[in-house]
């Protein structure tokens, strides 16, 4: 008999089949557990409860998700810890109040007007600072530091030209929607169908299209891929127009659905963090996943805590997912 | 609330008691950033919670006077040592991470402290601040120093200062411990337990070779950290006549970071010249006769944030090692 | 029978779907220079790091000194004995040549916070026998005049020798090296492997090391250990193991091959 051999049992319980099934696909694991989630809270709030608040979830989940897949890609492929993120959300919700607001336009006009802004400015941002960084070999440190500059410079410079006085954008915020018993504002509901229709369009983009593909492989390996021959400054680049437009649209959604002001996305910044996390960094899938979720569990945990305690769900989160499995639900293990 | 960090009453604008005042910040800044030094420069872990320690520190002490009775004198040393064990609690998971997730981890810490501040109301006030107790409106956390800096001042009164402010024993204070916690980590980094922490800093993995407990060693750093934190939080606490959660927001750790590169990594003394600089240039902004249009008091808060934003950045980009860093020990690459 | 001062008994560790370490079973007999070979991707540097702990195998038994160590954390390993260096330099570049050297040496009170300010006598002259030997094993391996520079500066021969005498420092029963000969010019690596015999015989030194030339392992090793696809395959005297078939085929027209063909 070999030394070591593992011996097999020759009927494993169920238990342990299904615990070993959950080991191997931390996904399903996940799935199982929200799954649990939305059972118990049913059982204990009713059904209507929890579909209510899971709807309004979803718009909040929505805009994690938009902002958590730019993070991610950015974090993914440049290796860059962007704590100047949630700025560009903030960048993105006020440039929609100088064409909404200031000069009067329909909002999808500031909305587009503020994603392509985002773009620009992140794509400005590549060329000033964070490319001549990365070519320097700028560490882990510098970079991290650099990003919370930014997001001073830009907080400093909304502040500038708009104050701190809370804003609001030109948008129906009483008129309400109801369907299959559910209710939700005619503004959040659009925030949830924009944002799914988006977050399709991109996923479709990075599962099917060659630069798609491109940017995941990157993700993934940077050096693999240059060695592989892919044209990286190219991938950078739409990186970075995705990074921000996406960014963009988020600060505008947060800002109808809320309303404008400096902090507004430093405060998602962290829970976007914890979407990102969650999905395993580089994961823009993941990323999209984990945000939706974390909208919709953020939602539901006002049905069992007091809602002033919501913000904190996102931290808890992120601080769950760090002691257990760093990698998110969907990394791999890490090699030496 | 245009500036929170800065306690100085308006009506004081008379020389000396403001930059005493600004004084003050330097100091507690140098505090802060001392703990720092020691987690970023020489243990290598980017701690971004801070400002959390400073609130633990501060709260703790003050609910201790305020709730539980406790004698100012007592609560200090209680409170540091709560501060620790947090530290250790959150440190123990918290630091097998590796360092990009591990400042994520600390500045969503350092955000539910502030946030637990917030709305633990009974337990902390709120935003309507933490001063003096419910019941008995004349027991104030900050009573028994006001004693014992009225006592230093009449002292003062008598030999050099004919008029000291009120600010000035808690300049003397927070300076002598600046003094002390300078000395004290200087000898403390050139001992062998230094020599570990550096090789903790540089790379893990080759310590844990050599038998070192790498994780030991950080939590050492995290807690003497939290220490320095929570001493700030009570010069803080002392320096206003009430504790805010707004005190505690992730700005005051990245202010903080800012002094730390300044002054330049992995060296001591150049910290307290950084705090000084920092807080004296960017209060001295406020005797710019700047004009109202287009000079608004948020504009000239934002110019602030703007002057530390960029300061950073070119500091980053260009002279990482800040003013006094030594070049060789700049471990910043990966 | 445990005589091995190293017995590693049916490891196994499994990154994602693959088995790098897939039943790793052989034996260090003391004071003996083993030598682990086989083609690349054979898990040799993984079955390193389970048995050193900086992986955590999924199953198996590592005795070292009559202990298990399986599993247990790569700082309690070192502190038994064993020993490790780095496929690629861990020289603490920031730090000079002497603190890296002094860094390593066992029981040093000063490394415990509180004896810096209980016991500073203790800590103090403990620091001075540290130099003392740091400076002495220096003058060994001829790196004295480089003491006070950065580990930076060094070129990368000078950083393998600093390596080993480092770990030497440790006090070491069982050394580990992980190519050492990689990348340094033959004249070097000819004095690393003097130093090897010498320390063996001197200190009672036990090696076990990674290597790929051939002719270092046919020349310096008493004993030889097959490893490919995550077994070992082979293992014994460095000549029986030459020929063996299962060896031969493992590389395939590599290595393997080429030291027939020199003999």
């Amino acid at each position: 008999m070999e030394a070591g051999q593992l011996t097999e049992s020759a009927e494993p319980a169920l238990f342990e089949r299904v615990a070993e099934r959950f080991r191997e696909s931390p996904p399903l694991a996940a799935a199982a557990v929200i799954f649990g989630i939305f059972v118990l809270l049913v059982i204990f709030e009713g059904i209507q409860p929890v579909m209510q608040t899971g709807l309004n979830g979803l718009s909040l989940g929505a805009i994690y998700a938009l902002g958590a897949v730019g993070l991610t890609l950015v974090y993914g492929i440049l290796k860059l810890t962007n704590f100047a993120h949630g700025d560009f959300l903030t960048f993105g919700a006020y440039m929609a109040y100088l064409i909404n607001v200031t000069w009067g336009a329909p909002l999808i006009v500031g909305v587009f007007w503020a994603m392509l802004a985002t773009a620009i400015l992140a794509l400005l941002l590549e060329r000033v600072m964070w490319g001549p960084m990365r070519r320097n070999n700028a560490g882990f440190l510098q970079l991290i530091l650099m990003s919370i500059g930014l997001a001073f410079v830009l907080r400093a410079v909304i502040q500038w030209f708009w104050g701190t006085e809370v804003r609001q954008l030109d948008v129906d915020n009483t008129s309400t929607v109801e369907f299959l018993g559910l209710r939700i504002g005619e503004t959040e509901l659009i925030v949830v169908v924009v944002g799914i229709v988006v977050l399709s369009v991109v996923g479709v983009m990075l599962r099917y299209t060659l630069l798609g593909k491109r940017m995941r492989a990157l993700s993934d390996d940077i050096d693999l891929a240059e060695t592989a021959g892919i044209d990286t400054r190219k991938i950078i680049f739409y990186t970075w127009v995705f990074s921000g437009a996406l960014a963009g649209l988020a600060g505008v959604l947060a800002g109808a659905t809320t309303n404008l002001r400096p902090e507004l996305g430093f405060e998602l910044l962290l829970p976007i963090f914890a979407a990102v996390i969650l999905g395993g960094i580089g994961d823009a899938f993941g990323a999209l996943a984990a945000g939706l979720v974390l909208g919709v569990v953020t939602e539901w945990s006002t049905l069992v805590i007091d809602a002033r305690w919501k913000v904190a769900v996102g931290f808890a989160v992120l601080v769950i997912v760090l002691i257990i499995r760093p990698q998110g639900i969907f990394g791999k293990a890490k090699t030496i | 609330m245009i500036d929170p960090l800065l306690a100085v009453s308006f009506e004081a604008f008379t020389q000396p008691g403001f930059w005493i005042g600004v004084g003050v910040i330097a100091g507690i800044y140098t505090l802060l950033a001392l703990g720092l030094q020691l987690n970023v420069g020489f243990t290598g872990i980017v701690n971004f919670g801070q400002a959390a320690f400073m609130a633990v520190g501060a709260y703790t002490m003050a609910i201790l006077v305020i709730k539980a009775g406790f004698s100012f004198w007592l609560a200090l040393p209680a409170s540091v040592l709560i501060t620790i064990g947090f530290g250790m609690i959150v440190g123990l998971p918290a630091l097998r991470l590796r360092a990009d997730y591990f400042a994520i981890a600390t500045i969503a810490l350092a955000e539910v402290v502030r946030l637990t501040a917030q709305n633990a109301r009974d337990l902390t006030g709120g935003n309507q601040g933490l001063s003096c107790s419910d019941d008995d409106a004349g027991l104030c956390y900050f009573n028994e120093w006001r004693d014992v800096s009225d006592s230093i001042n009449s002292f003062i009164e008598s030999t050099i200062w004919s008029d000291p402010e009120q600010l000035f024993p808690l300049l003397l204070v927070t300076w002598a411990v600046v003094l002390i916690a300078t000395v004290g980590l200087t000898y403390v980094t050139n001992t062998p337990w230094g020599r570990v922490l550096r090789a903790v800093r540089e790379d893990e993995d080759a310590a844990l070779a050599l038998g070192k407990n790498a994780l030991r060693y950080k939590l050492q750093s995290l807690a003497i950290s939290a220490t320095l934190g929570a001493i700030g939080g009570f010069f803080f606490a002392l320096n206003l006549a009430a504790i805010y959660p707004v005190n505690f927001e992730p700005q005051v750790t990245f202010f903080a970071f800012s002094v730390l590169i300044l002054g330049g990594l992995a060296n001591y003394k150049g910290v307290a010249f950084g705090a000084v600089l920092f807080w004296f240039v960017l209060e001295g902004t406020r005797f710019l006769d700047l004009p109202d249009p287009p000079f608004t008091e948020t504009r000239i808060a934002a110019l602030r944030l703007a002057i530390t934003g960029m300061l950073l950045i070119l500091l980053m980009a260009f002279r990482p090692q800040g003013l006094f860093g030594k070049k060789e020990e700049m471990v910043l690459g990966e | 029978m445990n005589d091995g001062l190293l017995r590693v008994d049916g490891v196994y560790q499994r990154f994602g779907g693959i088995r790098a370490v897939n039943g790793a079973t052989f034996d260090v007999a003391p004071q003996s220079i083993t030598a682990l070979i086989g083609p690349n991707g054979a898990g040799k540097t993984t079955l390193f790091n389970v048995v050193t702990g900086f992986y955590k195998g999924d199953s198996g038994v590592v005795r070292f000194d009559g202990d298990n160590v399986f599993r247990k954390s790569p700082n309690a390993i070192a502190n038994r004995g064993m020993v490790r260096t780095f496929q690629i330099t861990k020289a603490l570049a920031a730090m000079p040549v002497i603190d890296n050297m002094m860094l390593a040496a066992p029981d040093q009170p000063g490394e415990r916070f509180v004896n810096l300010f209980i016991r500073p006598a203790a800590v103090r002259s403990r620091e001075k026998e540290v130099r003392e030997e740091a400076m002495e094993m220096l003058e060994v391996f001829n790196l004295t005049k480089l003491s006070d520079s950065y580990a930076g500066t060094l070129s990368g021969g000078q950083r393998k020798l600093l390596e080993l005498a480092r770990a030497l420092m440790a006090k070491p029963k069982l050394l580990l090296l992980d190519e050492p000969m990689a990348g340094i010019n033959p004249t070097l690596g000819k004095r690393l492997l003097d130093h090897m015999q010498r320390l063996r015989k001197e200190e009672g030194v036990t090696f076990l090391f990674i290597e790929h030339d051939m002719e270092v392992v046919m020349n310096h090793a008493d004993k030889v250990v097959v490893m490919a696809e995550g077994k070992v395959i082979a293992s014994g005297d460095p000549e029986n193991v030459r020929n063996d078939k299962k060896v031969i085929d493992a590389y395939l027209g590599g290595e393997a091959h080429e030291t027939k063909a020199k003999t």
